[in-house]
C-alpha cells in the first residue's frame, strides 16, 4: 500500500479539504481490489458520501457530485451525459503503467485523472481538480449563456430607446432615464420596463 | 508543428446526420442525398489524395436528444471528427457542446435565425440578414405593411419571426397578429389561425412554420379561399420539397426567399439538378436545403485537399476564406464567424410546383449573424 507519511496532507490543507468535501456524493466505479477499497476510504477519509458500484453498470449514475471511474473501451457510452454538458465533475482511474488508448481517455473528457497504485494524496488532488475544473466549465458555459441573453436584452432596450425618441421626442440621455425612472419605481429592471415599451408599442399601434 | 502525412489508403471517414424518420423527415432526406450525391461525385473523381469519403450515416428521428448522443457516438465510437448535419435550431443546438467539447467540426446547411457564433461550426445556410432583410423588403413594396406571423413552436420561428417583427416596426408596418402551433400541427389545427386571418386581413402572412405541417397550413389556406395573389404566404424554409408535399397547384403565387431555387441558371446548377434527378428519380426537385448540403461536402473537399487532415483545427483553418462555384452562384466562408457568404433570392412558386426567381442580389451577401453591420432600414 502506498499511503506513505510523505504524502498524507498537511494539517491545514487536510481542514480545508474537511470543509470542502463534507457530504460530497461520490461514486466510485473500479475493480473491487484492495487499492479500490483504499480510495473508498481515503474519500470516507475527506469526509465524502461514497456509493461504490461494481461490476461497472452500463449506465453511470448521473446525479452524483463525483464520478471515479476505470478507463475502459466503452467507457464514454457509460457516462449517462454528452460531451460538452456534463451533469457531474469525472476523473477517470488509470494504470497500473502507460496508458494505451489516449483517444478514449480524451473522448471521456475527464476533469481529472487518477493512477493506478493510487496514494492517499493524489486521491485528494484529483478530488480537488475534478471539483475545480468542472466547476470552472459549469462557469464558462453560464457566462457564455448570460452574454448571449445579454445581447438579446441590449437590443430590446436600444429598441425601446428609438421608440420613446420618435414618439415623445426624446433626446437619448431623456429616453434612457426615463426607462431608469420607471425601472426603480416599479422596482423591475430596465430590460423589463424596454420590453413593455417595445410590447406595447407593437400592441398600440 | 504538423506532423507529416502518411502514404496510406485508408477512407477519411465523416458522419452524417439528418432525419430519416420523423416530422422533419422530408427535408432532412433531400439533405442527406445533397450530402450523398456530393461524396459519390467526389469518390468518383479518385477521392481526395487518393483516398475515399466514407460517410457513417445514423438517423435521428427529429429527436434533438438523439442527435446529441448520436454525435457522440460518431465521434466517440467512429472516431468521426467531421459531421454533416442537421436541420432544425433545436438539433443544432443539441449537438454543438458535444463538438465543443471535443473539438470536432458540424458543417450546417439550413437556413437559421442568426445570433450563434462557434469555432466548431460551419454556417452554410442563410443568417438572417441574407433572407430576412430582403424578403421584408420585398413583401412591402409589392403587397403591403401588415404582416400576421406564425410559426411552430420553438427556437427557429421564434428568433424568425422576432427578427421579422424588428424589420416590419423599423419601417413603419406592423404585426396584427403572431401565432406558434407545435411542430406536430395537423389540419385541423391552422384552422382557427386562418379564421383570425381572415377577420384581420393583413396584407401578408409571414409564416416560418416548417416540417410536415408546412403542408397543413398551405392547403388549409388554399381551402379556406384566400387569394395569393392579395395575400401571400412568405416563408424562408417553404421549398420545392414542401411544395411538392402540399401539390403545385396549393403552392402557386406563395412567396419564399432563399439562396437557392432549382430554377437558378448557373452551369453548376444545371449538372447539380441533372446528376440529382438522375440518381434519385426525375421527379425529384433539388432545393436550397439539399443543395448546401451538397456545395459544403465539395467544400468541404477543396479544405481538405490543402489541409490533408481531419484534424479540427487544421481543417477549419483551411475552409475559412475559401470559395465555390455552388449551384447558388459563387460562395465563400467568410473568416469572421464560419458563415457562409451566400445569395439573396426571392422566387414565387409556380404551376409545375418550381419557383419563378423575381428578385436576386447583384453578389453574394456577406453573412453578419448578429445583424451588426445591416441596416435597419430596408
Amino acid at each position: 500500500m502506498s499511503n506513505t507519511i510523505g504524502n498524507y496532507p498537511t494539517p491545514e490543507a487536510s481542514c480545508q479539504m474537511r470543509a470542502e468535501f463534507t457530504n460530497l456524493d461520490v461514486v466510485v466505479a473500479t475493480r473491487r481490489d484492495d487499492e479500490g477499497e483504499f480510495l473508498v476510504r481515503t474519500l470516507q477519509r475527506a469526509r465524502a458520501r461514497v456509493r461504490y458500484v461494481w461490476p461497472l453498470p452500463d449506465r453511470l449514475p448521473e446525479d452524483p457530485d463525483v464520478v471515479f471511474c476505470d478507463l475502459t473501451p466503452e467507457l464514454p457510452m457509460r457516462i449517462p451525459w454528452v460531451p460538452g454538458e456534463p451533469k457531474a465533475a469525472l476523473a477517470v482511474i488509470v494504470g497500473p503503467g502507460p496508458i494505451a488508448e489516449l483517444d478514449l481517455l480524451i473522448n471521456s473528457a475527464p476533469d481529472a485523472v487518477l493512477h493506478r497504485p493510487f496514494t492517499s494524496s493524489a486521491v485528494v488532488v484529483s478530488l480537488m481538480l475534478a471539483r475545480s475544473h468542472f466547476a470552472y466549465e459549469r462557469r464558462l458555459r453560464w457566462r457564455i449563456n448570460k452574454l448571449d441573453e445579454s445581447l438579446r436584452l441590449m437590443r430590446g432596450v436600444e429598441r425601446a430607446k428609438e421608440i420613446l425618441m420618435r414618439t415623445r421626442q426624446m433626446c437619448e440621455g431623456e429616453a434612457y432615464r426615463f426607462m431608469r425612472q420607471q425601472a426603480m419605481s416599479r422596482r423591475v429592471s430596465i430590460t423589463t420596463v424596454a420590453r413593455a415599451i417595445v410590447d406595447s408599442h407593437e400592441l398600440l399601434s | 508543428m504538423r506532423a507529416i502525412p502518411r502514404r496510406t489508403s485508408e477512407p477519411w471517414r465523416v458522419g452524417v446526420l439528418f432525419s430519416r424518420s420523423g416530422c422533419t423527415s422530408v427535408i432532412e432526406e433531400t439533405q442527406l442525398r445533397g450530402t450523398l450525391l456530393a461524396v459519390e461525385e467526389i469518390n468518383a473523381s479518385g477521392g481526395i489524395h487518393g483516398r475515399e469519403v466514407v460517410p457513417i450515416v445514423y438517423d435521428p428521428a427529429s429527436d434533438p436528444g438523439l442527435f446529441a448522443s448520436c454525435a457522440k457516438r460518431l465521434m466517440v465510437e467512429n472516431g468521426v471528427t467531421t459531421i454533416f448535419g442537421c436541420y432544425t435550431s433545436s438539433s443544432r443546438k443539441a449537438v454543438i457542446p458535444v463538438v465543443e467539447r471535443l473539438n470536432g467540426l458540424l458543417w450546417y446547411p439550413t437556413p437559421y435565425e442568426g445570433f450563434e457564433f462557434s469555432p466548431n461550426v460551419i454556417y452554410t445556410g442563410p443568417a438572417p440578414n441574407q433572407n430576412s432583410v430582403a424578403l421584408c423588403r420585398f413583401l412591402m413594396q409589392h403587397y403591403g405593411s401588415r404582416f400576421y406571423l406564425i410559426g411552430s413552436d420553438y427556437v427557429y420561428p421564434r428568433e424568425s419571426n422576432r427578427v421579422m417583427r424588428e424589420l416590419v416596426r423599423d419601417n413603419s408596418g406592423s404585426v396584427v397578429g403572431e401565432t406558434y402551433l407545435s411542430l406536430r400541427a395537423q389540419h385541423r389545427d391552422f384552422l382557427p389561425v386562418l379564421c383570425e386571418v381572415r377577420r384581420l386581413q393583413p396584407d401578408v402572412i409571414f409564416s416560418t412554420v416548417v416540417g410536415e405541417s408546412t403542408a397543413c397550413l398551405y392547403q388549409r389556406y388554399s381551402d379556406t379561399g384566400l387569394d395569393p395573389r392579395r395575400m401571400p404566404i412568405a416563408s424562408l424554409t417553404t421549398s420545392e420539397a414542401e411544395v411538392m408535399a402540399m401539390g403545385a397547384d396549393v403552392g402557386q403565387g406563395h412567396i419564399t426567399a432563399a439562396p437557392y431555387f432549382e430554377s437558378v441558371r448557373t452551369p453548376a446548377n444545371s449538372s447539380f439538378v441533372a446528376c440529382y434527378r438522375k440518381r434519385f428519380g426525375n421527379d425529384q426537385p433539388t432545393n436550397m436545403c439539399a443543395e448546401a448540403a451538397y456545395f459544403q461536402v465539395h467544400l468541404f473537399a477543396k479544405a481538405l485537399a490543402e489541409a490533408n487532415s481531419l484534424e479540427t483545427d487544421i481543417l477549419r483553418s483551411a475552409v475559412l476564406g475559401l470559395e465555390f462555384d455552388a449551384p447558388q452562384g459563387r460562395v465563400s466562408v467568410n473568416e469572421t464567424y464560419g458563415h457562409a457568404d451566400l445569395w439573396t433570392r426571392i422566387g414565387r412558386v409556380d404551376s409545375r410546383g418550381g419557383f419563378e426567381v423575381i428578385e436576386q442580389s447583384r453578389a453574394q451577401v456577406r453573412a453578419d449573424p448578429y445583424l451588426i453591420e445591416s441596416g435597419r432600414a430596408l
